[in-house]
């Protein structure tokens, strides 16, 4: 809060008293502004001329965006897309009404914010090369003129009025509304690719199979974004759980949708999947609620030792071929097994029975819905090369990574921090040698070695082993991460769980994981960042991925033979755009969480 | 006293056997996947084992300490890794040391009150490490790639600082023959030196004033290194001196060494069990042990027993292998001093252009080519912003009354950073900075996407060339490790040097 305050009293002295202040306050001041300020206009000069270099065709990027976007998807199926991201897009607009994110935006920083850019546009247009489009220095000019006005007449009120702010939703508007404005009426050009070659009509607006998708999008954006928060208290409970399951399941869902056959086998699935589901959903769900009795304890055990010994029996005879099964029963029988092994722990009243038997019942429905998802015969079938690219597949390996490194994370970390030395020491040789070696290496010998670990007659498509290899290694460093956390809850915590006679299990579960993982989110969205920029090593196993379509798809047509520069700063800033947003929300997660910590 | 649970019911028996369960699954695990791939290796008519090392490369290397085969100097497979292996550690060298130094001052103008500075800062922070490391070493590489070709007046310094396609050359400073024993001579006179500080410093503490301490051993090191620098063959006495140990190690039975392992690791374990005895003693007398406790000891005596039994029994290769090279090391030693050696410890030369019709960079100069250039901005452009953070964050720890109070006390700015804040800082930096010297060096496994010759290049031309992926990965992953581990060694003692001494 003191930084916030101490901004305030600055801003109020005088212009010409904050640049002595702060640019000329002494000798070696003096001399460090002028020394930056040639650093920063030596850079940005470099900078402008690598990216406006007469050589450059920038058109290589506007007419390959769709490339860029979803690789080969076909048209025709393009809808999927659509709404795929109109959903993702849609429902992050209703969490942010839901759970009435309303920072403080005041007017005054507005207007710093107002000048910063206007000045760096300004800086920009100056020192842009002689090869750079009149049209962009132009625009520069304008922007830069506009923003200083607008900062000034933003100012001008704040003055008046000190704590003047903008609420989000005002601020969330102007800009859909601003960004449609511009979409259907600044004339940035319409190129694009039909049946194999560019076609480029610079005067023109955006295509409008770009823009009315677009339009239809951010009205619902809007829309969703004011209803949720017009939802009285009880129904916004409701609709925030809902976005929960949504945002833990629903990007999974979306990919699947994306990634679908259109000729999908739906016979298999209502003969064979489904009832597999069901049947272990309920079944399970039964023998769940039967055994978690507390006078059945040992019941339980028994019941949870046949099961176990069963499930390892299918496994075993799995990789030995003695008999068929498919895979998903193998996974769900162990996963019974397990739960009921562990069942006496959580052994309880009626309700708490039920509660577990209807958790068991939902997790085996995601469980079993993903496999099938995994597993048909999903990716459009199209000749020639994958389909799966751009910065779909960047976004789906990422999302697929953090979704599996988690529970393997906090394994580890659980085993780390542990006191049986065996598993202590099992994990902490994982973790060390995970986080020993290049992920490059991993990434190799995942898609090399693969195969010749698998036992005769079982395969693994390439982007199987990546995201495998990509998710084990990323869950080293997930756990060190979830170790922090977990090392911050204090003795008392885990004594006074013992002093109320909780299990171990419980103890985890219910005191310490909590804890700790809210202490370690900040780090773990620094991880999720983390993996959303490593995702471009796929470029180098041979994945049609950002990345791979800037530095070698673009430059390999005909018609943009050599044109790497233009690709790789789009990307550069695609990624830059995406890692920052995430840092700048963690930064204000953290902030928050540390406000609500004692 | 209460009775004993049934053994199926002990918590300790139970918690043992859960563990051995899951570590007998993991074993299990590999012991199928490894027999699995042994199998498929077999079919596929690949050998198992490392023989193949000592055969020919057959490939060319792009860069490196040797790049082609030839017949005085043979390209071996084993000799094509170890280029690679020098490859790796030349980039992540001069990048650990170049990222320090921009990320110091990076951080440092962060933190500076001028405001363009810690605008410039944090712009540059904040761009570097929001974009993929991978995408800005493809960009260096594109923008080095278009430099203007070599030619005859190449370069902003022709002979001097040549910067063209062909990569950049600086003169080349390198070791020449006297170094070692410039060195000796240097260790030896260090050692009147301390003596001379600790002195100095004493008088320093007893009368106050200023006793110079400092000047003095400047003063002292200067003329110790003329001296040094040109009387220096008289340590070449040394390399007899090594010869003969050398030959005194080789001359001990491996037997004896061998049996010391084995005796050295039944110690070790005694000394493990001693200490978690000792740990159960109390005022009152022993502790009654428990059954974890009882279950520790045995494991320990166990693992020993086996420890002990394969290197003195199953694997007396272990031993040979650990005699010959430590033999081996003190002949090299041996033959890097003795007589007749060149007196310079220290030569250079500038970069020169071969003549003819193509101009080419012969190496009498440094030369960094352009895909070693490309991977080296990358990661410092990368790095030092972490770097900087870091930086940032360590002198942000530091609590604002210690500055204070050290100005209070009357020392001045320079005093005040050099005695109070950057000691107290740098224990804050140390453990990440040390992380990030170790992202450096595994982070130059990108230059695979450059076309670099660093070790998982080569190593993936060589499983291409001869598919021996199992043995080329075990290579990776110990030469990894062997990295981490030593640089975690190093960062751990300078740690462990700093830390606060509690009372």
């Amino acid at each position: 809060m003191t930084t916030v305050i101490n901004a305030n009293v600055s801003s109020q002295k005088s212009w010409f008293k904050w640049v002595r202040d702060n640019l000329f306050s002494s000798v070696a001041g003096t001399i460090q502004t002028f020394a930056f300020a040639a650093l920063v206009v030596v850079v940005l000069r470099w900078l402008l001329g690598v990216a406006f270099a007469e050589k450059n065709d920038w058109t290589a990027v506007a007419t390959n965006m769709r490339l860029l976007v979803s690789y080969n998807y076909p048209l025709s199926q393009f809808i999927r897309i659509w709404v795929a991201a109109g959903v993702l897009l849609v429902c992050a607009a209703a969490s942010l009404g839901a759970w009435r994110f309303d920072p403080a935006l005041t007017v005054k920083r507005m207007a710093r914010t107002f000048y910063s850019v206007a000045v760096v546009a300004a800086l920009c247009a100056l020192l842009m090369p002689s090869s750079a489009p009149g049209v962009l220095v132009r625009t520069l000019w304008l922007v830069s003129t506009v923003l200083a006005i607008a900062g000034f007449a933003a100012s001008a009120v704040a003055s008046k009025r000190n704590n003047l702010t903008v609420s989000f939703g005002a601020l969330l508007t102007s800009s859909v509304v601003g960004l449609l404005a511009i979409l259907w009426f600044v004339p940035f050009g319409n190129y694009g690719v039909v049946g194999g070659s560019p076609f480029a009509n610079p005067g023109d607006t955006v295509a409008r199979s770009t823009k009315e998708p677009w339009t239809v999008i951010f009205t619902l954006v809007l829309f969703t974004f004011w209803a949720s928060r017009a939802l009285g208290t009880k129904t916004v409970a409701i609709v925030r759980s809902a976005l929960l399951a949504f945002w833990l399941v629903g990007p999974a869902f979306l990919i699947f949708v994306v990634l679908r056959d259109p000729a999908f086998d739906w016979q298999r699935v209502w003969a064979v999947d489904v009832p597999l589901a069901a049947g272990f959903a309920f079944g399970g769900g039964l023998l769940v609620y039967l055994l978690a009795k507390p006078t059945r304890s040992s019941l339980a055990r028994l019941v949870g030792v046949a099961l176990s010994a069963f499930a390892i029996l299918n496994w075993v005879a799995g990789f030995f071929g003695w008999y068929g099964m498919l895979q998903k029963v193998r996974i769900s029988m162990l996963l019974l097994a397990i739960l009921v092994l562990i069942l006496p722990a959580f052994a309880g009243s009626q309700s708490k029975r039920l509660r577990i038997a209807v958790a068991w019942g939902g997790f085996i429905l995601v469980l079993h819905w993903l496999i099938t998802a995994i597993n048909t015969p999903s990716t459009l079938v199209i000749s020639a090369p994958p389909f799966l690219g751009g910065f779909t597949l960047t976004f789906a390996i990422s999302y697929y990574v953090v979704l599996a490194s988690f529970p393997l994370g906090v394994l580890l970390a659980l085993a780390r921090t542990s006191d049986l030395p065996l598993f202590r020491m099992m994990s902490t040789a994982y973790i060390e040698v995970f986080r020993g070696v290049p992920l490059i290496t991993i990434l190799f010998l995942f898609t090399v070695m693969l195969p010749l670990f698998l036992p005769r007659g079982m395969a693994v498509s390439d982007l199987a082993a990546v995201f495998a290899g990509y998710s084990i290694f990323s869950a080293a460093y997930l756990a060190e991460n979830v170790r922090g956390g977990l090392q911050s809850v204090r003795q008392g915590q885990y004594e006074a769980a013992n002093a109320l006679g909780l299990t171990v299990f419980q103890r985890t579960l219910l005191i310490v994981l909590p804890q700790g993982l809210r202490v370690s989110i900040p780090n773990l969205v620094g991880q999720g960042i983390a993996t959303l920029k490593e995702t471009s090593l796929i470029a180098i196993i041979g994945g049609f991925d950002l990345l791979r379509i800037a530095n070698s798809t673009i430059p390999n047509q005909p018609q943009f033979l050599g044109q790497k520069r233009p690709g790789l700063l789009f990307i550069a800033m695609v990624y830059f755009i995406l890692a920052y947003t995430m840092s700048k929300s963690s930064q204000r997660l953290e902030r928050r969480l540390d406000a609500g910590r004692m | 006293m209460h009775q004993r649970p049934p053994i199926w019911r002990n918590v300790a028996v139970l918690k043992w056997l859960a563990q051995f369960a899951v570590l007998f699954t993991v074993l299990g695990l590999f012991w199928l996947l490894a027999s699995e791939a042994q199998e498929n290796l077999q079919r596929r008519g690949i050998p198992a084992g490392y023989n193949w090392l000592s055969g020919p490369a057959n490939f060319q290397l792009g860069e490196g300490i040797q790049t082609v085969d030839s017949p005085e100097r043979r390209l071996t497979m084993s000799r094509a890794l170890w280029v690679g292996m020098v490859n790796t550690l030349r980039v992540a060298a001069i990048g650990i040391v170049l990222s320090t130094i921009l990320g110091v001052f990076i951080g440092v103008s962060r933190l500076s009150k001028n405001f363009i500075a810690n605008r410039f800062a944090s712009a540059f922070v904040e761009t570097m490490r929001n974009i993929p490391l991978l995408v800005q070493i493809l960009f260096w590489f594109v923008i080095l790639g278009s430099l203007a070709p070599l030619a005859a007046d190449s370069g902003p310094i022709p002979g001097w600082l040549i910067v063209s396609q062909k990569g950049i050359s600086i003169p080349r400073v390198f070791l020449a023959d006297g170094f070692y024993q410039f060195v000796a001579m240097l260790v030896v006179f260090a050692v009147p030196l301390w003596f001379i500080r600790r002195t100095l410093k004493r008088r320093q503490d007893d009368l106050g004033g200023n006793q110079r301490v400092t000047s003095t051993t400047v003063a002292y090191l200067s003329v110790s290194t003329l001296v040094a620098w040109f009387l220096n063959p008289v340590m070449g006495f040394l390399g007899g001196v090594l010869d003969s140990v050398a030959t005194a190690w080789n001359a001990i039975p491996a037997q004896i060494i061998r049996g010391l392992f084995g005796v050295l690791i039944i110690w070790f374990a005694g000394a493990r069990i001693r200490s978690l005895l000792n740990s159960r003693r109390t005022p009152v007398g022993f502790a009654k042990l428990t059954d974890n406790d009882w279950f520790q000891m045995l494991f320990t005596a166990f693992a020993a027993g086996v420890a002990a039994l394969v290197v003195v029994r199953f694997r007396p290769g272990i031993t040979t292998w650990f005699v010959e090279s430590v033999g081996n090391f003190w002949s090299f030693l041996g033959a890097k001093f003795g007589d007749g050696r060149g007196a310079q410890p220290i030569d250079a030369m500038l970069p020169t252009l071969t003549e003819g019709r193509f101009i080419n960079i012969s190496n009498t100069g440094l030369t960094m080519s352009v895909f070693f250039a490309s991977l080296l901005f990358g990661l410092v452009f990368y790095t030092s912003s972490y770097i900087a953070e870091v930086v940032r964050g360590g002198i942000l720890a530091v609590p604002r009354g210690q500055s204070e109070a050290a100005l209070a006390l009357g020392f001045t700015r320079g005093q005040m950073l050099r005695k109070v804040v950057l000691p107290q800082a740098f224990r804050v930096i140390m453990p990440p900075l040390g992380n990030q010297y170790l992202n450096i060096t595994k982070n130059t496994s990108l230059g695979i996407a450059v076309g670099f010759s660093e070790i998982v290049q080569v190593g993936q031309t060589v499983y291409n060339k001869n598919s021996q992926t199992l043995a080329v990965f075990s290579i990776y992953i110990a030469f990894f490790l062997l990295c981490s581990l030593s640089i975690s060694a190093v960062v751990n003692t300078i740690n462990r040097r700093l830390a606060i001494v509690e009372r």
